[in-house]
């Protein structure tokens, strides 16, 4: 099929979040603005063999919103159903005239099905040791942990019938899905596209898994809460998170021809690989992702109002990723407001980029920023504009950045400006 | 017993109508299962019993009570001629 040409406008037009901070949009926003942390002690079930474990979890009522059949589905599943649902609300779906053949669903998740997964080792084990036939497995078991489980949900449930995709690269799954929905409506292939990050791994084996690659934060004295502390001196590593962010994208026409609200345009996409190291960040890998988004939208580093940092309070990712800033921004960097709100949502992976790019957009919609919390002692290697200790309330915010940069060396930047 | 759990299953996962399992002459069929359908049916028994059927498509031509009674043939034939209380099982809580 050729090219599609003029090339399309996208934009934003509904957001849906379901994470350890809120079961909607309003109340994860809210609390992140009021720089409230969702971190705590990690459940018993990980506790009892890793009495330090931290770990931000959803609220155990989002399961209220789920009926019968969606009971059986994969955790991470849950979260993208439930998310897309409140992301297709916000954007007046019901009123689409659009083609269902034209409306895609595209996911991004970094352990697909890890609860599924789980279960069914632990089954296994468990009917080995009590001397019992271990083949009798749940006949639906692959069916929910497939890592296309979520957008085969979504597209069920709203008989969406065009493209489906799933990224899964690690920590920038969610934003390569974003920026790739951008770009296969930006070519005409489609009019919609709800794009949804789901991750939900904080079981004992895959939370034992991370825990043995020594990148998870200790918990902060007195006070668990504040264990995650990206750019700080203290750091000492990141906390798991779970939960969902979805997005619904579509051409700018059709958001216009139905009055939608729109959050803003997305305008740059970059995606990049270091070719380095499995877990070690490249600056240079990281840059080349921010230029190439940057060239794409046109605008200038001085035009962007608001980074949204991947900041995962690592030693050597808050360095790595602080260079790279200062070497794309400049001194702009010294204006630039940088914040990291894995310090009060944990990391999200898989749903981590949809999360925080979605976060970037309701800053540059309300004119609020949220805070990196628990910062109070930089660390001289990363001199930025940090959004210390409290949200920046009445910023006029014109073009908003959030990167992810993943285990494996994939990097992703993103870039939303405000639609006129 | 088995019946009943069979039963159970299909109601309340698959909406049939409870009324649908009075016909003597009910095909497995008529419940209206697709065949992911019918090995979840299967597998609420094989996870009680601790075996899994052999060649479940067979069933889809044969009596629902038919059915059920090559189930238990092959649960008794496993336990010397016994069908065992699932809860007495080994590692079944």
């Amino acid at each position: 099929m050729p090219l599609a040409l003029p090339l399309h406008r996208v934009v934003v037009s509904g957001i849906g979040l379901l994470t350890p901070l809120g079961l909607t949009r309003t109340a994860s926003f809210e609390r992140l603005v009021r720089g409230e942390s969702a971190i705590r002690p990690a459940a018993a079930e990980i506790g009892r063999w890793l009495p330090q474990a931290l770990s931000a979890d959803v609220a155990p009522a989002f399961a209220q919103q789920l009926d019968r059949n969606e009971q059986g589905l994969d955790r991470a599943t849950q979260f993208a159903l439930l998310a897309s649902r409140e992301a297709l609300a916000d954007a007046g779906s019901a009123d689409w005239d659009l083609d269902p053949d034209r409306i895609g669903v595209f996911a991004g998740i970094g352990l697909g099905g890890a609860t599924t997964g789980e279960a069914l080792y632990t089954r296994m084990h468990e009917q080995l040791q009590a001397g019992r036939n271990p083949t009798v497995m749940h006949p639906l078991s692959v069916p929910r942990l497939m890592p296309n489980a979520a957008t085969a949900a979504i597209s069920m449930a709203h008989q969406f019938r065009g493209p489906s995709h799933t990224y899964s690269v690690a920590c920038a799954s969610s934003a390569m899905a974003v920026g790739e929905a951008y770009r296969t409506l930006r070519h005409g292939y489609a009019d919609a596209i709800v794009v949804v990050g789901a991750e939900a791994m904080n079981v004992p084996g895959v939370f034992m898994a991370w825990n043995a690659l020594r990148v998870m934060a200790r918990p902060f004295p007195g006070n668990p809460a504040a264990s995650c502390r990206p750019f700080d001196q203290a750091r000492s590593g990141f906390v798991l998170g779970e939960g969902a962010a979805a997005l619904v994208l579509e051409t700018a026409a059709s958001a216009q021809r139905r009055g939608a609200t729109i959050y803003g345009e997305i305008c740059g996409y970059g995606s990049s690989s270091d070719a380095q190291h499995l877990t070690l960040p490249s600056s240079e890998g990281q840059y080349r992702a921010i230029r190439m988004a940057l060239e794409e939208s046109g605008i200038a580093p001085a035009g962007i109002h608001y980074l949204n940092a991947h900041g995962t309070a690592t030693e050597a990712g808050d360095v790595v990723e602080s260079e790279t800033i200062r070497q794309v921004f400049g001194d702009h960097a010294d204006r630039l407001p940088v914040s990291a709100t894995k310090s009060l949502h944990g990391h999200l992976i898989g749903a981590g980029g949809a999360t925080e790019f979605a976060i970037s957009l309701l800053a540059m919609q309300s004119g609020i920023i949220p805070p990196t919390a628990h910062l109070e002692q930089p660390d001289p290697r990363c001199k930025l504009d940090h959004v210390l200790g409290q949200a920046r309330h009445g910023q006029s915010l014109q073009a908003v950045m959030s990167n992810s940069f993943a285990f494996g060396g994939s990097n992703v930047s993103l870039i939303a400006r405000r639609f006129a | 017993m088995l019946r009943q759990i069979i039963k159970d299953f299909v109601i309340r996962q698959f909406s049939v109508d409870a009324a649908v399992f009075d016909r003597p002459d009910l095909m497995v069929a008529d419940l209206g299962l697709d065949s992911l359908g019918v090995v979840e049916m299967l597998f609420e028994v094989e996870d009680l019993y601790g075996f899994q059927v052999d060649d479940p498509a067979r069933y889809a031509g044969m009596r629902f009570d038919d059915m059920v009674a090559d189930m238990e043939a092959t649960i008794r034939a496993a336990n010397n001629g016994l069908i065992p209380e699932p809860a007495s099982l080994p590692g079944k809580a």
